[in-house]
């Protein structure tokens, strides 16, 4: 098994994250990320279990709220913590393309 | 005069005979906050907050057990217009505009809250020493780790600046620094408190509990915690009870179950030694202690890899750079806004879980990984489910070592999930485990026991814990001087 | 005709009418100051946890039933994974493998007459993103929108023009709106469609590289789309050419698509189960209990309206207006001629409403005081002449009718003798219409009869009049 991931399968990790990287960095998280997903792989070991999933440990089946509107936010609070703002809305460098999703 | 070496009762009598006043309370908390500055515990303190906080008190009735009683909050709970930082760059501007419910459950029973403690960058390593602010150290050794990523809480807890901290546990972080730290650390049962306001590692691990120097601190705190909250839909619903309740009663005919796997070769002999002497002293007295084979818990650590760093890569995408936190000063455009909001604001540990934990997700992988994890995981649960209708409790080992340098090499991945490979199975099934200090090593470093109950049944926890710490009455003080007589 | 054969898929978001946001309790809102609706769960802060809406539940009970669907018992949400500056937790929350309905269907009635099943292949809940404005080298961000719920419905790819777009969007419009599931306002944006349009020479040929169209600002502008769409494709085949799978937006000024963007190679939206949300349980008595709240659909409307005696004309056109629709059917349990009741309510009424700019409900032409009218209308006790003189009083002031009709002197002359004087002295000033009436022209009878309305001026009861005077006739 090759020790370390290409530096194509690094950059497409970070992508997927949105972190970027310096060529050092690069370096290290070849061998580092090699390492984590090694260990992952164990999994494939794993034999005899059933499909049932958990996704979680809920204790019960989830309890609907009411449709009856509580507190809300005033737009300066809103704007508290942004670091760019102007008028009542937070700012972002331009976006050139539309939504992805819905 | 020194009142918070007492015990809760006494300072509760105190207070109401208004011996005390709350704010003494306070200036001894940060009187002993000061003097142990160089443990590192905590990130931001609220000493202005807490001394008014503590004057207005003064004119209130002393109505529990708790009030007046000053409590530290891992730093990734949120605190509305207090600092929270999640131990990371990335949040280090960041003052929430809320309050967890936790945090309001401890404002609502005028608890004192002095600070927010050091912890490794939001929750992920096992030695806090991925915290942004510097690590926090043993109080046994300052040398050595305290442990993580609870790391802080645990700190102040051993110096005995306050009785009482809050921490969070993913994958062993109450219970794994509890262990190295002496002290007790309760990671209740999943949806026994609320999660609102802690800020999410893995959802589906994730739970908040006390850190103690005690059991009985730890079940009185727990009382104060707990409870269905609206605004959590995984948080459970049940009906009120006393987790202090049990505390005292014989142990006598109690069914324990001592899974080999914790027992094996991983862990070194010296804690091996030292758990076997606790188990020896439980048969002595009565508990009946059977060794048994619990399948899967050798995987439990795959799991855990695969769901945690999935979870986490998702949990962690909302941090951004635009509606709060750290942010790329003058990005050209969006992507730059987010490539190095994230390149500067997470540390070296945190994007390496979630880049896995994206890989993890991506394409077929998810089937290949996740799906796969999720339903071992389901197994698991079952297997433990089996254990639990023969006996009431599990023990073994919290940790495999006591804890370690501080100097030593962090550049092994591996290595922070291996410190928790003994506490990670009760995350995965949601059971509430609490350590336990039972010894200390050659070089007097402490030694915890694990103890896993059922879900829900932290009070059974409790018993077995409170009858183990007075058998064994240790000096639990890494400053000496202390014991529970 | 075509060598081609197109498919097509159409995808189409609404949003729901509720009072509240689907996973947080601030309001769902359109038009208010940016940012004035919202909370920290909306905004995505560290630490927020989300609820889960009840009515969003059975609003989608009830759009699954009214589109056929089967309804899934057990539910759980996903997450879909990606960085976008309107999406706060650079997630949405969806419902990618457990959709709430799914399999169902509606029929469009094509201008030909012939009727098509549109197959809906899912439909799920999810969450709305926030709502950004570009300006300049910035792009501002509203989370007002951000946490509003909306169903999307799927179609397979199984439309093969774009009559049948325009024909499915008008009927699910129509059915989602009289469901009270969402306003459907494509201009608002509460109601959105994207469509999917490939062509293929053969049937048994693979589907054709897609093209999917966004940004579709009414349902003749989906239409045009799609048919412009297809002669593009058409035409780049034709002249040997193929194209990248791509989006691409409907723009306005030019009535035709343009590239949005060339489609990368699969997004990887790396969906996993929402661990903060439990299982959703439906069970039986649930999902009854919410169908039992469902609104009287169009096609009942119309099929009740027609046995009521509503001609087909006044049928399509009150359903058509469902604010009208509505107030006709608060009075099916009443007991009114519904000819004329639809009459009145789709000529002065309407007139009146139009001009006015108002809505029935706006007037003070309550259900009784409607039904007044109406009785009084079909007793010919008032004609249309009267009424025109006295609705807008009818429609504005809290004046009973009867008293409308004295102030303004509208009195019918209801006195037999009275009248009868007047026919008797008719009839012996026209003899030669009388002539004309007894060889069978019944023509006549119309000239008489506005004779007596002339001499009384417009004031006798018509039917009371008619029957004098074909008496006095014999």
């Amino acid at each position: 098994m090759e020790d370390k991931l290409s530096k194509e399968e690094v950059l497409h990790v970070a992508e997927l994250a949105r972190i970027s990287l310096t060529e050092e960095e690069i370096k290290k998280y070849q061998v580092e990320l090699k390492k984590l997903l090694n260990e992952v792989e164990k999994i494939n070991d794993v034999e005899g279990y059933d499909d049932d999933i958990l996704i979680a440990n809920w204790d019960s089946n989830a309890e609907l709220r009411k449709d009856v509107a509580g507190d809300m936010l005033n737009p300066k609070e809103v704007l508290e913590n942004a670091p760019r703002h102007a008028g009542n809305y937070i700012e972002v460098p331009v976006v050139i393309s539309d939504g992805e999703g819905a | 005069m020194r009142y918070l070496n007492k015990s809760i009762t006494e300072i509760h009598e105190l207070l109401k005979s208004k011996a005390i006043k709350p704010i003494d309370l306070v200036e001894e908390a940060f009187e002993n906050i000061e003097n142990n500055k160089e443990y590192n515990a905590y990130i931001t303190l609220n000493k202005e907050e807490a001394i008014k906080q503590a004057k207005e008190l003064e004119s209130k009735e002393v109505d529990n057990l708790l009030f007046g009683l000053p409590i530290a909050i891992k730093d990734n709970i949120v605190t509305k217009g207090l600092l929270t930082t999640c131990g990371s760059h990335m949040l280090d501007n960041f003052i929430p505009i809320y309050d967890a419910t936790v945090v309001e459950k401890i404002k609502a029973n005028n608890m004192i809250i002095v600070g927010k403690t050091n912890m490794d960058q939001f929750g992920m390593g096992s030695s806090s020493r991925t915290s942004y602010f510097g690590s926090p150290k043993n109080p046994w050794d300052k040398t050595k780790i305290a442990g993580g990523s609870s790391g802080g809480s645990a700190t102040t807890i051993s110096c005995r600046d306050v009785l009482f901290a809050l921490g969070s546990d993913t994958g062993g972080s109450i219970r794994q620094p509890s262990s190295y730290t002496g002290i007790v650390g309760m990671k209740p049962t999943y949806g026994r408190i609320s999660r609102y306001g802690l800020v999410a590692f893995a959802s589906s691990l994730d739970q908040i509990g006390p850190l103690t120097k005690n059991v009985y601190e730890n079940a009185v705190i727990l009382n104060a915690l707990v409870g269905k909250d609206e605004k959590d839909l995984t948080s459970a619903r049940k009906e009120e009870e006393d987790f202090t309740r049990l505390i005292g009663e014989d142990i006598k005919g109690m069914k324990i179950a001592v899974p080999n796997y914790l027992m094996s070769d991983i862990v070194s002999p010296e804690i091996i030694t030292k758990i076997k002497e606790t188990i020896k002293m439980l048969e002595e007295n009565g508990a009946k202690v059977d060794y048994v084979d619990v399948k899967y818990l050798d995987k439990a650590m795959t799991l855990y890899q695969i769901i945690a760093m999935g979870e986490a890569s998702s949990n962690l995408a909302r941090f951004d750079g635009i509606r709060y936190g750290h942010s790329k000063e003058n990005p050209k455009d969006i992507q730059e806004l987010y490539f190095e909001t994230r390149a500067e604001g997470f540390g070296e540990e945190v994007k390496r879980r979630i880049m896995v934990g994206s890989y993890l997700l991506s394409g077929e992988n998810a089937k290949i990984y996740y799906d796969k994890a999720l339903s071992i995981r389901d197994d698991m649960k079952k297997e433990f489910i089996n254990v639990f209708k023969n006996y009431d409790l599990i023990i073994g080992p919290t940790t495999t070592t006591t804890a370690y340098n501080l100097d030593d090499p962090m550049d092994d991945p591996l290595k922070s999930f291996m410190d928790d490979v003994l506490v990670i199975p009760a995350n995965m099934a949601g059971l509430p485990g609490l350590n336990l200090p039972v010894g200390f090593d050659k070089s007097h470093m402490p030694i915890g026991m694990h103890i896993i109950g059922n879900a829900f049944e932290e009070a059974k926890i409790y018993k077995l814990a409170s009858f183990i710490e007075k058998e064994l009455n240790l000096d639990l003080n890494p400053f000496g001087g202390e014991n529970n007589e | 005709m075509s060598k081609y054969i197109p498919t097509i898929g159409v995808e189409v978001h609404v949003e729901l009418k509720t009072n509240t946001k689907i996973f947080s309790n601030s309001i769902n809102g359109y038009g208010q100051m940016a940012n004035s609706l919202t909370n920290v769960i909306d905004l995505g802060y560290p630490g927020t946890l989300p609820t889960l809406n009840e009515e969003v539940i059975n609003l989608g009970i009830k759009a699954a039933t009214i589109l056929n669907c089967k309804i899934r018992k057990v539910m759980h949400f996903d997450r879909k994974n990606y960085f976008y500056p309107d999406n706060p937790k650079n997630y949405q929350i969806t419902q990618a493998r457990t959709p709430i309905g799914y399999d169902g269907y509606v029929e469009i009635i094509k201008e030909n007459g012939e009727k098509k099943q549109i197959y809906i292949e899912e439909m799920h809940i999810e969450e709305d993103t926030c709502k950004s404005a570009h300006r300049g080298t910035k792009t501002l961000l509203d989370f007002n929108r951000a946490g509003v719920p909306l169903i999307e419905i799927v179609t397979k790819p199984c439309l093969t023009d774009g009559e049948e777009v325009k024909l499915y969007l008008e009927k699910l419009r129509e059915l989602l709106s009289y469901g009270n599931i969402s306003d459907c306002k494509i201009e608002e944006g509460s109601m959105r469609a994207d469509v999917n349009v490939s062509i293929r020479k053969n049937e048994k040929d693979p589907l054709g590289i897609k093209a999917e169209i966004k940004n579709i600002g009414s349902i003749s502008n989906a239409k045009l789309g799609v048919e412009k769409e297809i002669e593009r494709q058409e035409k780049l085949y034709d002249a040997g050419k193929t194209f990248k799978p791509q989006t691409r937006r409907f723009d306005d000024k030019i009535g035709d698509t343009v590239l949005m963007r060339v489609k990368e190679t699969g997004n990887d939206y790396r969906y996993f189960p929402e661990p903060d949300i439990p299982f959703v349980i439906l069970t039986d008595e649930m999902i009854a209990e919410v169908i039992k709240t469902i609104p009287m659909l169009p096609d009942e409307r119309r099929k009740k309206y027609q046995s009521l005696g509503v001609t087909e004309i006044n049928t399509n056109k009150l359903v058509q207006n469902k604010t009208l629709s509505d107030y006709f059917n608060d009075l099916l349990d009443t007991e009114i001629d519904f000819k004329t009741a639809s009459n009145l309510l789709l000529g002065d009424i309407s007139a009146y409403l139009n001009k006015s700019e108002k809505l029935i409900t706006d007037t003070k032409l309550s259900k009784e005081r409607f039904i007044e009218l109406v009785n009084l209308v079909s007793n010919n006790t008032l004609t249309s002449k009267n009424l025109k003189e006295i609705l807008v009083p009818i429609m504005e002031s809290d004046n009973s009718i009867p008293n409308i009709i004295k102030e303004n002197g509208i009195e019918n002359i209801t006195d037999d003798t009275e009248i009868r004087n007047i026919i008797k002295r008719i009839i012996s000033d026209n003899p030669e219409s009388v002539n004309d009436y007894k060889n069978g022209h019944d023509r006549a009878i119309k000239f008489l009869m506005g004779q007596v309305m002339k001499e009384t001026k417009g004031k006798a009861n018509p039917r009371i009049a008619m029957e004098i005077l074909t008496e006095e006739l014999q």
